[in-house]
């Protein structure tokens, strides 16, 4: 079956405001579907109240759309139980509470976490606060300059003082994926612990968490058709029951004296104060919408665009695509010989052409391939193959203008 | 400083933006460019025109740090004037610097203080700059010249 994204299209009505804007920004954050913004305003006409309040039924009702969100995210990434699932702000608080969480009980001075030279700053900063206070050792494992993985580097630092291992499903600046299943699996045998970020994986890739042997998996709502607000975390449920709290409040609690307070079992441990209830349903409806797409024929067509991309752009003089080797997510990352991005995505932008441009927060990444800054292209399911053409037959205009 | 060094610097100082080129001039350029292609285009011409700072001075102190592009900034006092003189990797960037020089270089700290900078360029259809970006944005720069004009002179 194939695809077209001119009818997904239309379940966008963004795109109803602005029909010439061509969106190539999506590894930023995708657009959201009518059954989106329908599944939060109904929640709130019909189901809106606290949850987890069980004296009247309306808040049952919240309830059950809450944990139906949960139930609709484990099954979504293949979770062996809705338990194993917390929701968070985005994929940064999810990292953020198992640095702090899993860290603050687990590293002790000495211990290292290894990290990706591809990682995103959320992947990172939190890693370099928490060593920071439990006195264990960030380390990185290198990029080669044309954007692949030092793999060796990997396996001999691998040692048994490795904690963890912080990597990245794919670059959110160059798209590169990683080989996760490897690195996981080399890491299990080492004795370390996994976490995987999915932030640019789960709209494109059908994620696993149980093949993948991730320990922690995450990613943000809105990078996949969802909400902003809303993030996810997996932990496996052996990890997460020994997890101590980070945030304290309502709703994570067993009980609460001034003598001391006892924790409630996951995920409500992890969850304190009121959640994000409507994003939780909105989420659950983009990942509903998502999945009932034809998975396989929406990542052949995100590959297609990708291809008429590569071509095209084999055939504007001066243009490099980064990590052009290695496998990647449903984006490209380009820099110019005579033209800096900035310049160039203010000429696409006067002509409706939304493309990102700077370090994508991810600086260690673009240091180790020599460059100061890219314009990311990068792609969803309602990009069309118009959106390609009209993409580089703008980009080589204004090459030819700031040449 | 060596005597080349100098030399450049003072021909960093020497551009003509709020010198032969004033805010009249420049307003009637940016108005004559209907639409944000062609404000694109002249922000780009106007970056040729501005010669830029000798390599030695884009170093971390005169950085203003950006995640799109980078600038930077120096500044020194001449007879009671701020001069002000500034760079970026980014041609259009250079550009809108052009118009910041041209309303704060060469002025009393009274006059840079007083300067609806916000204003001006909203008047020439410019108001996105000043929400764009965080770090190095127009405004950051801006803040960064009337910080100057706060310090004592000499």
């Amino acid at each position: 079956m194939s695809l077209n994204p001119l009818v997904l299209r239309a379940d966008f009505p963004l795109f109803d405001h602005y029909p010439d804007l061509v969106y190539l920004d999506n590894a930023a954050t995708t657009q959201k579907p009518r059954q989106v913004l329908d599944a939060e305003r109904h929640f709130y006409e019909t189901a809106n109240a606290n949850v987890h309040r069980s004296s009247y039924r309306l808040s049952g009702l919240a309830t059950d759309a809450f944990e139906g969100a949960r139930n609709t995210v484990a099954r979504f990434l293949n979770a062996g139980s809705a338990d194993e699932i917390i929701f968070t702000r985005g994929a940064t608080e999810a990292i953020n509470l198992v640095a702090n969480s899993w860290g603050s009980a687990n590293l002790k001075p000495g211990d290292e976490i290894l990290v990706s030279g591809y990682e995103h700053h959320a992947n990172i900063v939190p890693w370099q606060l928490i060593a920071a206070q439990t006195g264990a050792i960030v380390r990185a494992i290198p990029v080669f300059p044309d954007g692949t993985l030092d793999r060796t580097s990997f396996l001999s630092q691998l040692q048994p003082q490795v904690k963890l291992v912080a990597i990245t499903h794919a670059s959110n600046a160059i798209g590169t994926h990683l080989p996760v299943l490897e690195l996981a699996a080399a890491a299990h045998v080492a004795g370390a612990r996994v976490l995987i970020d999915g932030a640019q994986a789960v709209a494109h890739e059908n994620v696993d968490v149980q093949a993948l042997g991730a320990d922690f998996y995450v990613f943000s709502g809105h990078k996949v058709y969802g909400p902003t607000g809303i993030g996810v975390l997996y932990g496996k449920a052996e990890l997460l029951a020994d997890m101590p709290p980070w945030q304290g409040g309502g709703d994570m609690i067993d009980k609460v004296s001034f003598a001391g307070t006892t924790f409630a079992a996951p995920p409500g441990r992890f969850e304190a104060g009121t959640p994000p209830i409507a994003q939780a349903v909105g989420l659950a409806a983009a990942l509903d919408w998502l999945s009932k797409l034809d998975r396989a024929a929406l990542k052949q067509h995100e590959a297609h665009l990708c291809a008429l991309l590569d071509a095209g752009l084999r055939k504007i003089p001066g243009v490099r695509v980064l990590g052009a080797t290695t496998e990647r997510a449903p984006l490209r990352s380009l820099i110019f010989d005579n033209a800096h991005p900035y310049d160039v995505a203010q000429f696409l932008d006067g002509r409706d052409i939304a493309v990102r441009v700077g370090k994508h927060c991810a600086e260690p990444l673009l240091d180790a391939l020599g460059v100061n800054g890219t314009l990311r292209v990068s792609f969803a399911a309602y990009n069309t193959t118009a959106d390609v053409e009209r993409f580089l037959q703008a980009l080589a205009e204004t090459l030819e203008e700031l040449a | 400083m060596s005597g080349a060094a100098q030399h450049e610097i003072e021909q960093a100082y020497a551009h003509p933006f709020g010198a032969q080129i004033d805010r009249a001039a420049l307003s009637q350029r940016l108005d004559a460019a209907g639409g944000w292609e062609a404000k694109s285009r002249l922000l780009v011409q106007l970056a040729r025109e501005l010669p830029g700072l000798p390599e030695q001075e884009k170093n971390d102190t005169n950085r203003v740090s950006g995640c799109e592009s980078t600038v930077w900034l120096i500044t020194r006092w001449q007879d009671g004037r701020l001069q002000v003189a500034a760079d970026s990797d980014s041609r259009v960037i250079k550009g809108l610097l052009t118009l910041l020089l041209t309303a704060y270089h060469n002025r009393s700290a009274d006059e840079i203080q007083r300067f609806d900078i916000e204003a001006w360029l909203a008047s020439l259809g410019l108001v996105r700059f000043l929400s764009a970006s965080r770090g190095n944005g127009i405004r950051a720069i801006a803040t960064r010249i009337i910080e100057a004009s706060r310090q004592p002179a000499g």
